[in-house]
């Protein structure tokens, strides 16, 4: 009996979908737009987050030296810099090497250093910091340490241009989240008006079913059911949308964004986010369907 | 079966669509509701099906008083009364059977039990052998009779019918009045409105006369 009722409905709601193809198609692009750019903008935030973590990597802390220490100095101090907690790898430059890695950038003009005194760049210690201190607070842990271990003439870090990045990466953050709702509700409000118009052109159906005795449940549920599908097909739709605008919005304007090519994979939907995004599609055509009922269904 | 009492139906203008309406219809009478038009005949059959709530008095149908119903209440009381429109309400798209089928699937009934009653309701009304067509495939005479059958198939107590000849002509309307006459003898009570006095003298009933709204005659047929 229950099966039948819902093979019934089922029934019901697939022909409601076949006799509008056009309203039908129109809730259901609507949906999967909707849905592929709020994803769209959550693939961004991904990727970019995930370029931020691959940049602070690279993030290390070097101290110039007033003075070179000697030979003999050196392996004690590199082992007592190994001990800080925060610290990952040390490496020393000594100013011979210094002058030979600037030589090295220079290229073409290196001869301008012709004659130039060996130590006329300070020696220093690159620290490179462990994973889960590459941040401000690592940061200035290490450099307080560095204060009371070393004399030191000069500090080097990332410090402005990661705070910089990490504002960038809150504000995107952010406004997709803003953007991402505000679509959300478009998307609902425009799926909710596109069920009203397939109601209204079917106000006769909804008149004479309450007319001869259907409930309202009766009557509502085949549209509800009608609202699930869409939403179904408009998260279906949405993925391959996305999938789209994947390969050729989002590589691509990363890519040239940050003008390097990126040497990792940039990052698409898990499966289990492929199947929210699905859900999400679902949810927003039973909610359009049953805001636009409320108001429209009445005895 | 049907009684109403001071029943006033009024839409917020002066003069109320419905004034001061007491009547009592036995089980099984059959009546016919005249008047002009707009002397509220169609007011007081949507009253009886809950269509519209009286402003004030009440309305018992089969001992339930409708003026309290509450609205899920409302398709319960609908699965009693079969109605009847002057322009039949059939939906196009659909062929006959399942248009008459709509009103028991509508009530949840099985679906064998759906077939077998459907089928018997059309051969009832001779539309028997137009299951797969269309409405506006047919004439207004068989819209009109596809509608009774679907008022019909659901054994109503009671049949209201609106106007229900007012769009056909004279040997179409006798075949219709001969279907309601033949569901009055199985025991539907049947209330027709109707401004088309001739029917009265041809099949003599019950009459109820109103006027802007008030019952103004209450005939018997040996009185009429």
């Amino acid at each position: 009996m229950v099966l039948e009722k819902i093979r019934y409905f089922i029934r019901r709601a697939v022909r409601n979908m076949r006799q509008w193809p056009f309203l039908c198609t129109a809730a259901i692009l609507t949906m999967a737009v909707a849905l592929a750019t709020v994803a769209t903008f959550f693939l961004v935030v991904v990727n970019v987050e995930q370029l931020a973590s691959n940049w602070t990597r690279e993030i290390q802390v070097v101290a110039y030296l007033e003075k070179a220490p000697t030979q003999r100095e050196l392996p004690a101090l590199v082992k007592k810099l190994k001990t800080f907690p925060e610290v990952d790898a040390v490496s020393y430059v000594s100013p011979a090497a210094a002058l030979a890695r600037f030589k090295s950038r220079l290229a073409d003009d290196a001869s301008l250093l012709e004659g130039v005194d060996r130590d006329l760049l300070p020696a220093s210690f690159e620290l490179v910091l462990k994973p889960e201190f590459r941040n401000q607070e690592g940061i200035d842990k290490v450099i307080e340490r560095l204060d009371n271990t070393l004399v030191v003439e000069d500090l080097r870090y990332g410090q402005k241009w990661l705070e910089r990045f990490n504002s960038f990466v809150d504000m995107l953050r952010f406004v997709s989240l803003v953007l991402g709702g505000f679509l959300l509700f478009a998307a609902l409000f425009i799926v909710s008006n596109t069920i009203k118009l397939t109601l209204y052109a079917r106000r006769d159906e909804l008149e004479i079913m309450a007319l001869v005795g259907a409930t309202m449940r009766f009557i509502k549920i085949p549209f509800l059911l009608e609202g699930a599908l869409q939403g179904l097909l408009g998260g279906i739709v949405s993925l391959g949308f996305l999938a789209i605008s994947f390969q050729f919005v989002i590589k691509r304007s990363l890519t040239s964004f940050w003008l390097t090519p990126t040497d990792f994979d940039l990052l698409f939907l898990t499966p289990g986010q492929q199947l929210i995004l699905v859900i999400a599609g679902v949810m927003l055509g039973l909610l359009g369907s049953l805001t636009s009922l409320r108001r429209f269904v009445r005895v | 079966m049907i009684q109403l009492f001071n029943v006033t139906k009024s839409y917020g203008g002066e003069i109320p669509a419905v004034k001061d309406l007491s009547l009592q219809i036995p089980k099984g009478d059959f009546v016919y509701v005249t008047g002009a038009s707009g002397a509220g005949k169609t007011t007081f059959l949507r009253m009886l099906y809950a269509a519209e709530r009286p402003s004030r008095g009440q309305i018992l149908i089969n001992r339930q008083n409708v003026t309290r119903i509450r609205a899920p209440q409302i398709p319960y009381l609908r699965r009693k009364i079969g109605v009847v429109f002057q322009d039949f309400k059939l939906l196009q798209s659909r062929t006959v059977y399942e248009n008459v089928a709509f009103a028991l699937e509508a009530q949840g009934k099985k679906r064998y039990e759906v077939s077998k009653k459907v089928y018997q309701a059309l051969k009832e009304v001779g539309l028997e052998h137009r299951l797969q067509r269309k409405p506006l495939e047919l004439s207004g005479g068989e819209q009109q009779r596809i509608a009774i059958a679907r008022a019909l198939v659901v054994d109503p107590l009671i049949l209201l019918a609106d106007e229900p000849s007012g769009n056909l002509d004279q040997a179409v309307t006798l075949e219709i009045m001969e279907l309601f006459k033949k569901a009055n003898a199985r025991g539907t009570t049947v209330l027709l409105a109707t401004h088309d006095h001739s029917l009265n003298q041809q099949f003599p009933r019950r009459v109820i006369t109103l006027d802007k709204g008030r019952l103004v005659a209450d005939q018997q047929p040996h009185q009429g």
